[in-house]
């Protein structure tokens, strides 16, 4: 059979039709983005609106805030990305991390000392709680809040960092090199605030040069005090300061 | 004995092992020095032996089942030595005067009460400053005669005072 070719004119029209789809497409795709700029611009002006309205809130109110910063992540903005950045201008949170933020370093600083440079989650907020307390209203700050702020700390190098410890954390806030013995010790001494050598190669399954080195570095970075007046365990306790201090008359 | 409020360290096991990190060990001696200080300050002692001291709270935390061993009190107390907060009173090193406030210290406080209650230019028993009615309420009250007579000559380097002997007493004339 003999194939049917095309005429010029048959070309021609397809060639129209294909533009024309072009310019519709085009034309639908700006349409979108216009209505999307637009839906951006609104979504920006309720979200100032919403978050001046609501300034005190955010600032004062932990739940308020946690929420917040859930919405925000949900739509994939970070207030907290630079303390100069729009949001951060336009809603202020980024003052707050901020402040938090140096209140943190603040108490780290000024406990490291006594501590070695670990200190518990729950007593980092107890003190930065009480450092902030001479404003009139004790705003309270949760361990969300902390987590964040430690989380912008993080730019700062090496210096701080978080190591989860059963449903605790501790933060470590000295340039200190921790592997993962070191966490592991800290985390297992985290419930009585002590360790031994012995405890920690039943626990660990570790050889004695593996757990006698390891205690030795905590000893090393000021983290580790040793006791070798205990009879019961008979044998040289390693104590964490850092980790007691809810047990110790505090300073 | 007046309630002593005691510092965390003294709860704190490990604070009874001298410790073998220098930097730990450091701060570990400071915390020794400031709390045999105030220990000495809130029960107004001045001396110190070494046999006692064994068994003195101070060094020995019953509740907690530690103590500070003989070689470490001696390391302690040379710590506060160095610094002029204590002074051996025998060679054998069995006991010593702390001063919790430093020579100079009492001497300037002394002679402060005394130009506040119009003592200069008159003569004081040594008695009457550390026993007297007058100065009771004063911290340099029943301060030891030793002390308080090295503290009066440290005065009297500064040229605030002279020391007098007359009849069997001793006594201080301040300028």
């Amino acid at each position: 059979m003999r194939r049917r070719v095309g005429g010029v004119g048959a070309i021609q029209k397809q060639q129209l039709a294909q533009a024309r789809f072009r310019n519709k497409g085009s034309e639908i795709a700006e349409d979108q983005l216009q209505q999307m700029t637009k839906q951006m611009e609104v979504f920006r002006t309720k979200l100032q609106e919403f978050a001046s309205n609501h300034k005190n809130e955010i600032r004062k109110d932990p739940y308020f805030r946690c929420q917040f910063q859930e919405m925000c992540a949900t739509v994939g903005v970070d207030p907290l990305a630079s303390s100069k950045g729009f949001w951060a201008k336009m809603l202020g949170v980024g003052d707050f991390y901020y402040e938090l933020g140096v209140q943190i370093i603040e108490v780290c600083i000024a406990t490291s000392h006594q501590n070695g440079g670990i200190i518990g989650l729950d007593e980092l907020r107890e003190k930065v709680m009480k450092s902030r307390g001479s404003k009139k209203r004790q705003e309270d700050i949760t361990q969300d809040d902390l987590l964040r702020a430690i989380d912008k700390l993080s730019v700062l190098g090496k210096g701080f960092r978080l190591i989860p410890a059963g449903n605790h954390y501790l933060v470590q806030s000295v340039p200190a090199e921790l592997n993962m013995d070191h966490t592991t010790i800290l985390q297992q001494a985290e419930g009585t605030g002590f360790i031994s050598l012995m405890a920690l190669r039943r626990t660990q399954k570790w050889g004695e040069e593996r757990a006698q080195n390891a205690l030795e570095d905590l000893v090393k970075e000021g983290m580790a005090w040793v006791d070798d007046q205990a009879k019961d365990e008979g044998e040289r306790l390693y104590w964490f300061p850092g980790l007691l201090q809810d047990k110790l008359v505090s300073w | 004995m007046a309630e002593f409020d005691w510092p965390w360290q003294y709860n704190f096991p490990p604070f009874f092992t001298l410790q073998p990190n220098l930097a730990t060990r450091e701060k570990q001696l400071e915390a020794w020095r400031h709390l045999i200080l105030e220990y000495h300050r809130a029960h107004k002692m001045h001396t110190l032996d070494i046999t006692e001291a064994q068994n003195s709270p101070l060094f020995y935390n019953k509740s907690l089942k530690r103590k500070l061993s003989v070689e470490t009190i001696f390391v302690v107390l040379e710590d506060l030595r160095k610094r002029g907060h204590l002074e051996w009173l025998d060679k054998q090193h069995q006991r010593c005067y702390v001063y919790w406030r430093t020579l100079e210290e009492w001497g300037k406080l002394i002679y402060k009460w005394a130009s506040k209650n119009g003592m200069v230019n008159t003569v004081c028993t040594l008695y009457e400053l550390t026993n007297g009615d007058d100065t009771r309420d004063e911290e340099f009250h029943g301060l030891e005669m030793d002390v308080l007579k090295k503290a009066l000559q440290a005065l009297e380097n500064e040229g605030r005072a002279e020391l007098i002997f007359f009849d069997e007493n001793e006594g201080v004339k301040f300028f």
